[in-house]
């Protein structure tokens, strides 16, 4: 299994076999570098964005002007088996917005699907908005300007739980594992940040993007449904490093987040862990090509965690805290290796890492392919900060995927730093395959 | 004034306004189309604030004079003369602040000394449960009321404001009463919540003639819509359906009708946001 365990990726990076063009050439194209001849050690943040010279200002200049974008034509498309949002190289930032169903009958809810497919078939790959007679509410925001980049946005439909009730008459046809999330024993959960009808999973460039496709589609569906919640969150940008290795990003305890991940890359490895497969006994057949998305909004208690000795963070992890290598030697990218540690000496048995994945071969099954961002939301009454991890984790199976990893995480050591306040289960539709269809047009058919 | 001479000299000034005004009517509507409901829909504010005047007349010395129970009786029929025309009220920001001001407009919430009107005496009825110390927050609602009915007479009415004002009351009803915010002491919210959509329905109403041939489909949808709402809202009276009862307290409405409440109001301040447009207004 060694060779499937890559780093995640840099937010920018595009894999090769999803767009033909190697990894880092496109990456650096996106940034407008290719052939410009800048040596590597210029790029910093503030110069890697301009494709340009820097240029003086000209003098008595009064426009504030705004940072430049780096990858704004990056598109995924929206069409085919599977959304985009899940195997997708994971942007700089994401948000989570769950939503309850107004829509009083089947009806309703199929306009709501087709409304969100028509407005996330198009927000994802740009455009302009038509004109409207200025005595009208403009049709769009603005906040993007005329012209709308797709700017790596992805948008992904998840149907909680609570959809398959008695209104819509899809109770028959609830995927398998699509459970109401309950509380874990180190949880504080808080009603208004939990569940939901519906999640919408935005990631994108910039948070803007984001802002902008939520406001967007806010304003195609009124009385459709309602903003439950919502989480948003980023993920450090790096430098491009030499060499053909990114290390991942991290979050907001100093770690880096992703050194061991599935390769969203490898499709078949993905097929296995990450998609639904409708064909068996398992799952209802309009389910295949689904997935489903575990969200969890963690707490951390960051003053506290800096108050904690280096070594003692490592150990909670499992890992070294600059270079991200396991404790059991070698680079970020190296596989930790337990085999001849079995007391825990060198990695503690209940180091995070250790228990996520005991790496048996009775636990590959239940690896999951995470895809978080690191939050920060404002300052608690006690005067400590309300930041954490958005924690978002895709499987095909999720009472064998986030479920049982969590149960063994269980009394870890890390939760006397960390509190998980919000979240919820969801299902991943199957991916809309062409102008024709409509996300969740299989799951209607399949209760017609 | 009798009632139709008024009328005639309401629509004489509204005329004269819109002339002023230049009002670009594109579309089907001209300026003079305007006048006949501008002038009537000062006609509806005006009558509202003769009620307003009388009700806050009886509610403030039911303070003074330290009658709790009726005090608090009074506090929500007397309310709904303000909320039904709030779009014109708040032109007037001073006394819209001393009059409907909520505690959480201010830094010091309660305790703040610029706090005052129904909400300050909200609080003392309802929250204290006494009228001690209310005697100089009843004066001074009394001579804000007073303060306003003078002011509005005085006004001509710009006719966005007016046309603008049913989706204003929506976007109230969106921001504060679906949530339960309003009221928060007394929980009478379900009362403003049918002052602000009769207020709505009034303009809507009134401009209807003039865009219904045009945009049926629009018209078709709002009148549904404001029927679904006061269905609703009318199985919350304290006698169901009985227009002349009051209403039971907020936290008696289902999670179900909350969220039917909060779609429906959601569609008609979507729908209502685009009649300036239809009327060639800005
Ligand atoms: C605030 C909460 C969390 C923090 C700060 C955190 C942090 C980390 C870090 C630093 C690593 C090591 C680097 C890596 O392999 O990516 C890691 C690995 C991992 N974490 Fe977490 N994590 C959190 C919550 C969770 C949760 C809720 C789960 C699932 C229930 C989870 C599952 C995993 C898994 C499966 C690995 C990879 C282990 C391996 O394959 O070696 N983590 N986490």
């Amino acid at each position: 299994m060694s060779h499937r365990d890559r780093p995640s990726r840099c937010p920018f990076h595009v894999t090769a076999n999803e767009e033909g063009t190697p990894p880092r050439r496109r990456f650096l194209r996106g940034l407008g570098l290719t052939g410009l001849g800048v040596g590597l050690a210029g790029l910093y943040p503030g110069r890697v964005l301009s494709a340009e010279p820097l240029q003086t200002p000209p003098q008595g200049k009064e426009v504030t002007s705004a940072p430049l974008a780096r990858d704004p034509q990056l598109s995924w498309p929206f069409h085919g088996r599977h959304q985009q949002g899940v195997v997708t190289p994971r942007p700089a930032t994401g948000m989570v917005v769950a939503f309850d169903v107004l829509a009083g009958d089947r009806d309703g809810l199929q306009r709501l699907f087709e409304t969100l497919t028509a407005r996330i078939a198009f927000l994802t790959q740009g455009g302009r908005y038509p004109q409207r007679d200025p005595h009208y509410p403009p049709p769009d925001s603005g906040i993007l300007g005329p012209d709308i980049p797709p700017d790596g946005l992805t948008v992904t439909l998840a149907l909680g739980d609570a959809l398959f009730d008695q209104r819509f008459g899809l109770d028959a046809a609830r995927p398998r594992h699509l459970q109401r999330m309950t509380g874990f024993p180190n949880d504080a959960l808080e009603a208004e940040r939990c569940h939901g009808d519906i999640a919408l999973q935005f990631c994108a460039n910039t948070l803007d993007t984001c802002y902008h496709a939520l406001r967007d589609i806010i304003k195609h569906t009124p009385g459709l449904m309602l903003v439950r919640w919502k989480q948003e969150g980023t993920v450090p940008l790096l430098p491009p490093s030499p060499g053909d290795f990114d290390g991942s990003a991290r979050n907001f305890l100093g770690f880096r987040d992703g050194s061991a991940n599935p390769s969203n890359d490898d499709a078949a490895l993905m097929d296995e862990l990450v998609w639904v497969d409708g064909t068996g006994e398992n799952e209802p057949a309009w389910a295949q090509g689904g997935s489903y998305m575990a969200v969890r909004i963690i707490r951390n208690f960051v003053e506290r965690w800096d108050r904690t000795p280096l070594g003692e963070q490592e150990a909670i992890f499992g890992r070294r805290k600059m270079s991200g290598a396991p404790l059991s030697g070698g680079n970020e990218q190296d596989v930790p290796d337990y085999s001849d540690d079995p007391e825990g000496h060198i990695t503690p048995l209940d180091a995070h890492i250790r228990l996520a994945n005991p790496r048996t071969p009775a636990t590959q099954h239940n690896r999951i392919l995470r895809r978080p961002f690191n939050y920060s939301n404002g300052v608690e009454a006690n005067g400590q900060f309300d930041m954490g991890l958005l924690f978002i984790c895709f499987q095909a199976d999720l009472d064998a995927g986030f479920i049982t990893v969590q149960q063994r995480l269980n009394g870890e050591p890390l939760e006397e730093y960390i509190k998980p306040v919000g979240g919820g289960y969801f299902f991943v539709l199957p991916g809309a395959i062409n102008q024709q269809d409509f996300l969740g047009r299989s799951l209607l058919n399949a209760t017609a | 004034m009798k009632m139709h001479s008024l009328k005639a000299s309401l629509m004489t000034a509204a005329a004269l306004v819109l002339m002023a005004l230049n009002v670009q009517a594109r579309a089907a509507v001209s300026a003079e189309q305007l006048v006949t409901p501008i002038a009537e829909y000062k006609l509806y504010v005006l009558d509202n604030l003769d009620q307003l005047v009388d009700h806050t007349r009886r509610f403030t010395t039911a303070v003074e004079q330290g009658e709790l129970d009726r005090a608090q009786s009074l506090y929500a029929p007397t309310r709904v003369y303000y909320e039904r025309i709030e779009p014109i009220a708040e032109l007037f920001a001073d006394l819209d602040a001393s009059i409907d001001a909520r505690e959480d407009d201010y830094e010091h919430g309660v305790a703040d000394p610029d706090f005052t009107g129904f909400h300050r005496l909200e609080y003392g009825l309802f929250h204290n449960d006494s009228t001690d110390g209310m005697a100089p927050y009843a004066k001074g609602l009394m001579s804000d009321v007073n303060d306003l009915d003078s002011r509005v007479r005085d006004l001509t009415f710009p006719p966005s404001t007016v046309v603008g004002g049913a989706a204003a009351l929506m976007e109230e009803v969106a921001a504060t009463k679906v949530s339960g915010e309003e009221d928060r002491y007394s929980r009478t919210d379900l009362w403003d919540f049918q002052a602000n959509v009769d207020g709505a329905r009034e303009i809507f109403s009134l401009f209807k003639p003039l865009v219904a041939q045009q945009h049926p489909d629009f018209v078709a949808r709002v009148t549904k819509n404001f029927g679904d709402v006061e269905k609703t809202l009318a199985q919350y009276r304290t006698t169901p359906d009985d227009p002349a009862s009051g209403f039971v307290s907020y936290d008696e409405v289902s999670q179900a009708d909350r969220h039917a409440l909060a779609g429906t109001v959601t569609v008609l301040a979507e729908d209502l946001s685009t009649l300036r447009g239809m009327l060639g207004l800005d």
